[in-house]
Formats: structure tokens, C-alpha cells, sequence
């Protein structure tokens, strides 16, 4: 899912949004590390300081990686589940959540059965159904309502087509054609069984990253209504409201027990979770490294500011930890414009990826990527066409674009998500080596219009950035929706794909790995195809985003899970009582 | 005076009704689509134009502001979905009139959200007020008195400091050092005084209103200053003073009342501005009033929320203004309400 940038109005804001839309990327643990050695302990209350407000609140919504990463943990229960791990180099793997196993595919992946465990319960007692899950799952059709969230899994379901390119099954609140939508998701007593389209090997890795698939309790439902109402059947429920732009208090939910969950991924320390959204974030790091009152039980999900960097020293680096995210940053050649593959291959030899994360911070910004694709993602391979130094090959980039016929200097224009200081230094910094090979640079720093004016067909930029970070931990969830033209490019929008690429053969070979039934060699395939974005220069890797946080001084068995998109995991995070 | 009243108010009616076209056109003629919005970052062209429908943004601008302004008199439903409305009322919000919208981002109607967040900026704005208008006074005056000491320069050099910095650095350097670092005041949390008392409101209100405070009472101290000693000089002081009137009774009876004339009018003008939120301070401190709600729903693109606000913020100034004018005339009695 894409990074946003989406700078503020009035107060600078940090480098990169943090909080980026879904993901459950790989991450590893390096530099000052990832986790606290003290040990859990019951009891206590945890502050969540925040600056992005959640959008969602109703699991058919949520869509940014946090939030679906947190609300797994302490009150949105899925069939499975993530463990906990701190460990970056442990092989992604799913553990039963809320059904009695990882599921079982048949019918070459397209079809997938879950038994419903009998002992979980809501937070007003009543036991979790099939039916709930056939419920939930069915709210996600209803886009007239239940606007937002991964839509795009619509047309996973093997629910049939209407003309406008919606499914005829319009969601329970209009209901119609109920008869496709019972024939695609079936109950039968606990057995819950998913008919798809297409092959989906790795189904219940999305639906542990993703909350669509979670179940849902139809008297509770009020649509649109209900989008920040939380009705539990994790080990916390919600005290009072959730106010969508201050936050909530989670508390104890009575009605689970932990012999209903044996994922071991819900340790549920803390007594209390008090989230404050809103505050800027200088001010969370001003609070966190001072570690006064309350604040020593706090941990965030927001990176250092770099000019914060020189505070973390000592003791306070003790508490600070730095971890691979899953989101990847890119640069994508306008191929309506930049149409000359020589040119596009100077583009990257001139490229100074140092230049570019030193400007966003350094080493703890960021490390240079070999690929779209994060490192950890099941399909991960370094790309072989990208092999020139992180800083740059400008004399072989002039000899480039010298062979490349074209008109030198050659003119582009770079448009990017800019907006604070860190970003247009970060532009600077690219266009000075672009420059050196012998492009004249164009600097477009946009704001919130961005992704509006690059999702136009017609606009004229020649480079434009992107951020991406995966649904769920697999290759397939970065190509075909960054590079496939039949799903971005329209006549109005170009989608996904920014740099309006446009590849039989990539289109070809994406078709042949929705076919695969084993994740394996699905995601081998995928490889290739990324390796023919290479050959074309698709794109250009920047830097694999780096998380730099600090925490309070009585927050005990702090994970970074590389797992759960990078993020503190609530599941096991505790507090000194 | 009642036909100026009532000549004043229709015209602000007449504002109101332009204010909200304004917005209405500006919206609209932005590049950003509202739908982008709400769709999500992978939304398909027919899925885009259905959100589109669902918000009601696919119908002409001059049909979706007829139905706003008749939400105003009679209230709406939301989504207006006939089909919906039958097959799954409990979806349905309401919206009684005055119906300012609802907002698909906070899922709540306008107004609700106007409700919550006023009083908190109501809170800010009346604290700061008091604050500066008492410190912007006393210092003024002081200077005034003390012309070319020390004291005058001390207090005109310091106010021109609070004046240049911005209010943002105002606030993330006193939330740093006074609440964070030296622990003097409590972290900045709005709490009603239905829920701790006046004594926790105040408390949590004490840091914001202090910084919005120093902002203008920098202004205050040298307007208060100039003011007093413009009037000084006035040809009927000097006839007070040679009459034998006691210096104390110059200064209260004669020079003040004509230096805070002008004073009352920006006095008026700027709490009314800063009851449609102090947009800076309420952002640092994150005070959830209607200035932090206003960059909300400008970020999220959020129309029925930005409408709402400028409409709220527009009234207030409108009645603020009257009863400047009204106040002006009972100070100042050279002016008569015609």
C-alpha cells in the first residue's frame, strides 16, 4: 500500500509520514535495536502518543498498517494472526487467531476453509460465529457505505461482475443479489469456507494483515455510523467514546479469556492503553526523552525528528530502538515522456541514493533498496539491474544519455511530495546528481494536490516519486498493483502507476503468476517480472524506510515486530507496575 | 436603534449566504477530488464515481447548496439514499435542522461537532482575553506613565519580542521548558469542568491561554501605550489637571476612557476571531477546538465540516462586530447610533 506524504498546514512536519497506509513488511533490527530486556509484567497503564488520527475505527475501513496492526492486538480478532517477534530475520509465518487453524486450501488455491473456534466471545458475552465472519466480510461490498478500506479485494471474491465494473452484490444493507454473495462465503455450522476468482495461495497472511476479513455483529451495525464504534472480542474494549481526533482509553475486556486465544500473540500486559492523537512530534519526543510522569510509560508510533537525533544519547539511547519498515521509497520515469530507455537508464546511474537519504536524515532515515520491494517479503530479491553505486555513477550516466541520441542537456522535470524543509532538501539533493550527468533539473515540490495531479495521464512531469509498502507479506501485493495497466491506467487515472508504464509482457507474466497455487512459486515469478521492470527502469529504488523510535523508561518488553509492520506490538509491550 | 439593529443583522444574513456560495464554488473548483478521499488509494474508476454518488458531490454545486441551505431550515438525512433508507434505516444519520451537513471523515453531524468544539475555543479565547487585556493594560499604562525610563523601554522591547516571534514557536518553547522540562504547569489537556472541576480546567487551559495571551497582549501593551499618551496630550486633560483634579482621577475618569474606545473595538474583533479557534496554538497544544477541527477538515478535504466553520466563525464575527459598534457608542459618547 502507498506511502503517503501529506504534509500539514502551518507546523512542519516530520520527513515521511509514518503512519503510511497497510503494509506487513519485512523489518530487521539493527544500529541501537529493537526491544527492552525488562521483563513483561501485568498491570499498569500505557500511553500511545500519536500525531495521525485514526480514519477508521470499523475493521471493513481501516486500511494504515498501525492501526491494523494494533487493533489486532487488543480488540479485533481475525481467523489468523501474527506472532510476536522481535527477531528480524524470522520467516514470516501465521498462527491460528480466532479459527482452529491456519486454513486449508483446495481447489489450486481458490477456495479456503476455516473451523470458527466455539469458546471466543464479544464483549457482552455472546460467542463468535461463522455467521459474524459472513457477515463481516460482506460489509466490504457495501461501498456505498463502507467507503474506504482495501476495496480492491472485491474482486477477489468469487462474486460475479456487473457492466460498471462493481459487483453485482451491492453489501448487506441493500442486499442485492444476496444469492452470489452466500455462494462465494459459506457457512456451515463453524466451518467458514471463501471461494475465489483466482488463485490465493497465501489468503491467510492477508487476512492476518488485513482487517476485512474479521468478523462483524450485524445488531451492532449502524454503516457509516459505526465507523468509530469498537465492539470487542479481544482481551480490551474501548471505555466511553473514541473521539477521532483526541483518541480513546482501552481497558479490560472481561468477556475473553486466554484459553480462547491460543495465538500467543496477546500477552496483554498493561491494565489501561491511553492513546492521545494529535500531538505534533516534537512535542511526543520532547515528552519521551524528558520521561517525567506519565511519560515514562509512553511509546509512540512516530519517528525521532532528525533534529532530535543529537538527543538520543546515553541513557536516552538505551531507550531508543531502529528497525527496518516494510515501505519502500521509489522514483517512477513518466514513460509518456520519458520514452527513451537510455535516458531512463541515466536517470538511475545518476541517481545519488546517499545524497537522498543523508538529506532525509541518514542511517536512521533510511538505507539504500536494491528493489520495490522490501527486504523479508516473501519473493524478495535483490533486482540484478540495479547494480550501480548507492551514490551514483554520473560518468557513466553522461556516457548514457550522450549514446542515448537525445538533445543535451536533456530537460526533466522531477515533481514530488514536498512540503517541508527535509523533502525539498531531499529533491535537491537527487537533482544535483541528476545534474551532473547532464540533465537540466526541474524542481515541482506539490502539496495535497499530488496525487491528484500524478494520477493524471496528461501530466507533464518526467520523474515523480512513490512510496509503497505490501498488504501482506508478499511480492504479490507490490507488483500488479504498481505496475499491472490494465487495473491503473484509465482514461482519467493512471492509478497506481504514476509513471504510466504500460508491458505486455508484464502483463502476460502477471496473469501467468495469478494462475500459480504455491506461494513458492508464485512469488518466484513475481521476481521475474520485477526483474523485467529493471530491464525497463519501471522504477528506481531509493530507500527502505527506517523506524527510529524512543520509549518511555517503564515500558518493559518492548518489540518492534517486523511482523506487524515495524510498530510497537501491543501484544506484548508491558509497563513497570 | 432597533432599525439599526435589524438593518445590520439582515446584512449579516446576506454575508452569511455569500460566505457559504464562496466556499461552496471554492471546493469545487479546487483540482483535489473529495471522492479521492474517502475512495482510498486503490480505488477503481467505478468505484470512485459510486463514492462520488454516495457524497452526494456528483449533483451540480447550485442543487448541493440548495439542499444544504434547506438543511439549515428543516434538517437532512444522510446518505440520502431512498433504497437505503428502506432496507437499513438504522444507517441512516439524522441531521435536525439547523442542519449544517455531516461530515464523512469524523462521522458525525456538523453541528454535533461545532457543539464539542466551541466550548473549548470559547474556554482559549475568554481565558487569553482576560490575560492580555489585564496585561496589555496594566503594561501599557505603566509604560505610558514611565515614558523614556527604563521600565518603558523594558516593557516596549519586550512586548515587540512576543510580537515578532511566531506563535508556534511561542508555544512548542513554553510547552518545552514550562510544562516538559521544568514541570511548572501540567501537561496542556482540556478538561470540561463538568468532568474536573474548575480548578483541572484551568490547569490544563493555563499554558494555551498563557501563550495566545502573550501574542496579542504584545500588541495590547503598545496600542494601551500610545493611546494614554495621545490622550494626555488632549487640550481637556490639561483643563482637568489645571483645575485640580487629582492625577489618579485624570488618568481613570478621563485619559482611559478615551484611550480604550479603540481598544474596545480590537478587543471585540479579536475574541470574536479567536472563538472560531486559534487555529497555531490549538494545533501545538493539540486543543481539540474549532481551530484544530478547521485544519482537520481543510487536510481531509471534509466540505460540510469547512462550510460549517466558516459559517459559525463568520456569524460570530458579525455579532461581534455589532456589538462593537453598540459598546463603542455607551464608552464614547461623542458617537450616536443613528
Amino acid at each position: 500500500m502507498a506511502i503517503n506524504r501529506k504534509p500539514i498546514v502551518a507546523v512542519a512536519a516530520a520527513a515521511v509520514v509514518s503512519v503510511s497506509l497497510a503494509a506487513c513488511g519485512g523489518g530487521s533490527t539493527s544500529g541501537d535495536g529493537g526491544g527492552s530486556s525488562k521483563e513483561a509484567s501485568k498491570g499498569g497503564t500505557l500511553y500511545y502518543l500519536t500525531r495521525t488520527s485514526a480514519e477508521h475505527m470499523d475493521p471493513q475501513r481501516m486500511y494504515v498498517g498501525r492501526d491494523l496492526s494494533n487493533m489486532n492486538r487488543l480488540v479485533y480478532r481475525g481467523l489468523t494472526t501474527f506472532p510476536i517477534t522481535d527477531d528480524p530475520d524470522a520467516k514470516f509465518s501465521v498462527v491460528p487467531d480466532l479459527a482452529t487453524d491456519t486454513g486449508t486450501a483446495s481447489d489450486g488455491g481458490k477456495t479456503w476453509e476455516f473451523t470458527i473456534r466455539d469458546d471466543a466471545k464479544w464483549e457482552d458475552g455472546k460467542p463468535v460465529t461463522c455467521e459474524d465472519f459472513k457477515y463481516g466480510i460482506s460489509r466490504t461490498f457495501a461501498t456505498d457505505v463502507i467507503t474506504g478500506g482495501p476495496n480492491y479485494i472485491l474482486s477477489y471474491l468469487d462474486v460475479p461482475v456487473a457492466p460498471s465494473g462493481l459487483p453485482e452484490y451491492n453489501g448487506p444493507y441493500k442486499g442485492d443479489h444476496q444469492e452470489d454473495y452466500d455462494k462465494a462465503v459459506t457457512c456451515d455450522g463453524a466451518k467458514l469456507t471463501l471461494h475465489f476468482r483466482n488463485a490465493w495461495p497465501d489468503f491467510n497472511y492477508a487476512a492476518a494483515s488485513l482487517r476485512s476479513f474479521d468478523p462483524y455483529r450485524e445488531d451492532k451495525d449502524q454503516g457509516e455510523k459505526s465507523n468509530y464504534q469498537i465492539f470487542s472480542n479481544g482481551p480490551y474494549k474501548l471505555e466511553g467514546k473514541w473521539d477521532a481526533t483526541q483518541g480513546g482509553t482501552f481497558v479490560r475486556n472481561d468477556q475473553y479469556t486466554e484459553s480462547s486465544d491460543e495465538s500467543d500473540s496477546r500477552q496483554a500486559n498493561p491494565d489501561k492503553i491511553v492513546y492521545t492523537q494529535g500531538l505534533e512530534n516534537e512535542v511526543i519526543y520532547d515528552r519521551i526523552i524528558a520521561d517525567s510522569g506519565d511519560d515514562a510509560y509512553a511509546i509512540t508510533d512516530r519517528r525521532v525528528p532528525p533534529a532530535y537525533y543529537t538527543q538520543v544519547t546515553g541513557e536516552v539511547a538505551d531507550r531508543s530502538s531502529l528497525v527496518d519498515s516494510p515501505y519502500v521509497s521509489y522514483l517512477l520515469p513518466n514513460f509518456n515522456q520519458m520514452k527513451n530507455l537510455k535516458v531512463r537508464q541515466a536517470l538511475y546511474m545518476a541517481t545519488d541514493v546517499v545524497a537522498s537519504t543523508t538529506a532525509l536524515g541518514g542511517d536512521k532515515a533510511g538505507t539504500p533498496a536494491k528493489s520495490i520491494v522490501a527486504p523479508n517479503i516473501i519473493g524478495y530479491a535483490e533486482n540484478p539491474n540495479f547494480t550501480a553505486p548507492p551514490e551514483g555513477d554520473p560518468e557513466a550516466a553522461k556516457a548514457l544519455l550522450e549514446d542515448s541520441g537525445e538533445k543535451l542537456p536533456y530537460p526533466i522535470k522531477f515533481t514530488y511530495a514536498g512540503g517541508t524543509p527535509t523533502l525539498d532538501k531531499q529533491a535537491a539533493a537527487l537533482a544535483e546528481g541528476w545534474k551532473k550527468a547532464g540533465f537540466k533539473v526541474t524542481l515541482d515540490p506539490l502539496t495535497d494536490t499530488y496525487y491528484t495531479i500524478i494520477q493524471k495521464p496528461s501530466n507533464d512531469a518526467d520523474v515523480v516519486w512513490g512510496g509503497w509498502g505490501a498488504d501482506w507479506p508478499s511480492i504479490a501485493t507490490v507488483i500488479p498493483p504498481l505496475f499491472d495497466s490494465r487495473i491503473n491506467l484509465t482514461e482519467n487515472s493512471n492509478g497506481q502507476d504514476y509513471g504510466n508504464y504500460k508491458s505486455d509482457t508484464v502483463n502476460k507474466m502477471i496473469d501467468e503468476a495469478a494462475q500459480i497455487a504455491d506461494v513458492d512459486e508464485q512469488a518466484a515469478k513475481y521476481t521475474e517480472i520485477d526483474d523485467q521492470l529493471g530491464k525497463d527502469v519501471a522504477y528506481i529504488p531509493l530507500e527502505l524506510t527506517k523506524f527510529y523510535f524512543v520509549r518511555g523508561s517503564k515500558v518493559t518488553n518492548y518489540i518492534n515486530n517486523p511482523m506487524t509492520s515495524g510498530f510497537p506490538d501491543l501484544g506484548a509491550i508491558g509497563v513497570e507496575n | 436603534m432597533t432599525a439599526y439593529i435589524i438593518r445590520r443583522m439582515f446584512t449579516g444574513i446576506i454575508m452569511l449566504i455569500v460566505m457559504s456560495m464562496v466556499t461552496f464554488l471554492l471546493f469545487f473548483s479546487s483540482p483535489v477530488n473529495p471522492e479521492d478521499f474517502a475512495c482510498g488509494k486503490n480505488c477503481s474508476p467505478a468505484l470512485k464515481a459510486q463514492t462520488k454518488k454516495a457524497l452526494g458531490y456528483d449533483e451540480p454545486v447550485t442543487t448541493q447548496w440548495v439542499k444544504f441551505a434547506k438543511g439549515v431550515f428543516v434538517g437532512r438525512d444522510f446518505p440520502d439514499d431512498p433504497a437505503l433508507k428502506e432496507s437499513a434505516p438504522e444507517t441512516i444519520a439524522e441531521c435536525p435542522a439547523p442542519c449544517l451537513g455531516y461530515s464523512r471523515t469524523t462521522n458525525s453531524t456538523v453541528t454535533e461537532q461545532i457543539k464539542e468544539a466551541w466550548p473549548i475555543s470559547l474556554s482559549l479565547a475568554i481565558t487569553a482575553f482576560f490575560m492580555w487585556m489585564i496585561g496589555g493594560i496594566v503594561f501599557g499604562v505603566i509604560a505610558a506613565l514611565r515614558r523614556g525610563s527604563i521600565i518603558d523601554r523594558g516593557i516596549v522591547g519586550a512586548s515587540l519580542v512576543f510580537y515578532a516571534f511566531p506563535t508556534f514557536f511561542i508555544g512548542l518553547f513554553l510547552y518545552k521548558f514550562l510544562a516538559i522540562k521544568w514541570e511548572i504547569v501540567k501537561i496542556p489537556e482540556y478538561v470540561p469542568i463538568s468532568e474536573g472541576g474548575v480548578s483541572v480546567w484551568f490547569q490544563g487551559l493555563l499554558l494555551p491561554a498563557f501563550t495566545l495571551s502573550l501574542v496579542y497582549m504584545a500588541g495590547y501593551v503598545r496600542m494601551t501605550r500610545a493611546f494614554v499618551l495621545e490622550s494626555m496630550g488632549e487640550d481637556y486633560l490639561r483643563t482637568a489637571k489645571s483645575k485640580g483634579l487629582a492625577p489618579r482621577k485624570v488618568l481613570y475618569k478621563h485619559s482611559m476612557r478615551a484611550a480604550l474606545t479603540p481598544l474596545v473595538t480590537m478587543a471585540g474583533l479579536d475574541l470574536a476571531g479567536l472563538m472560531g479557534g486559534a487555529i497555531i496554538t490549538e494545533q501545538v497544544f493539540n486543543y481539540p477546538g474549532l481551530g484544530k477541527l478547521a485544519v482537520t477538515a481543510t487536510r481531509n478535504f471534509d466540505l460540510p465540516l469547512v462550510v460549517g466553520i466558516v459559517l459559525v466563525l463568520a456569524a460570530v464575527v458579525i455579532v461581534a462586530n455589532l456589538v462593537v459598534d453598540l459598546l463603542y457608542a455607551v464608552i464614547d459618547p461623542r458617537v450616536r447610533v443613528g
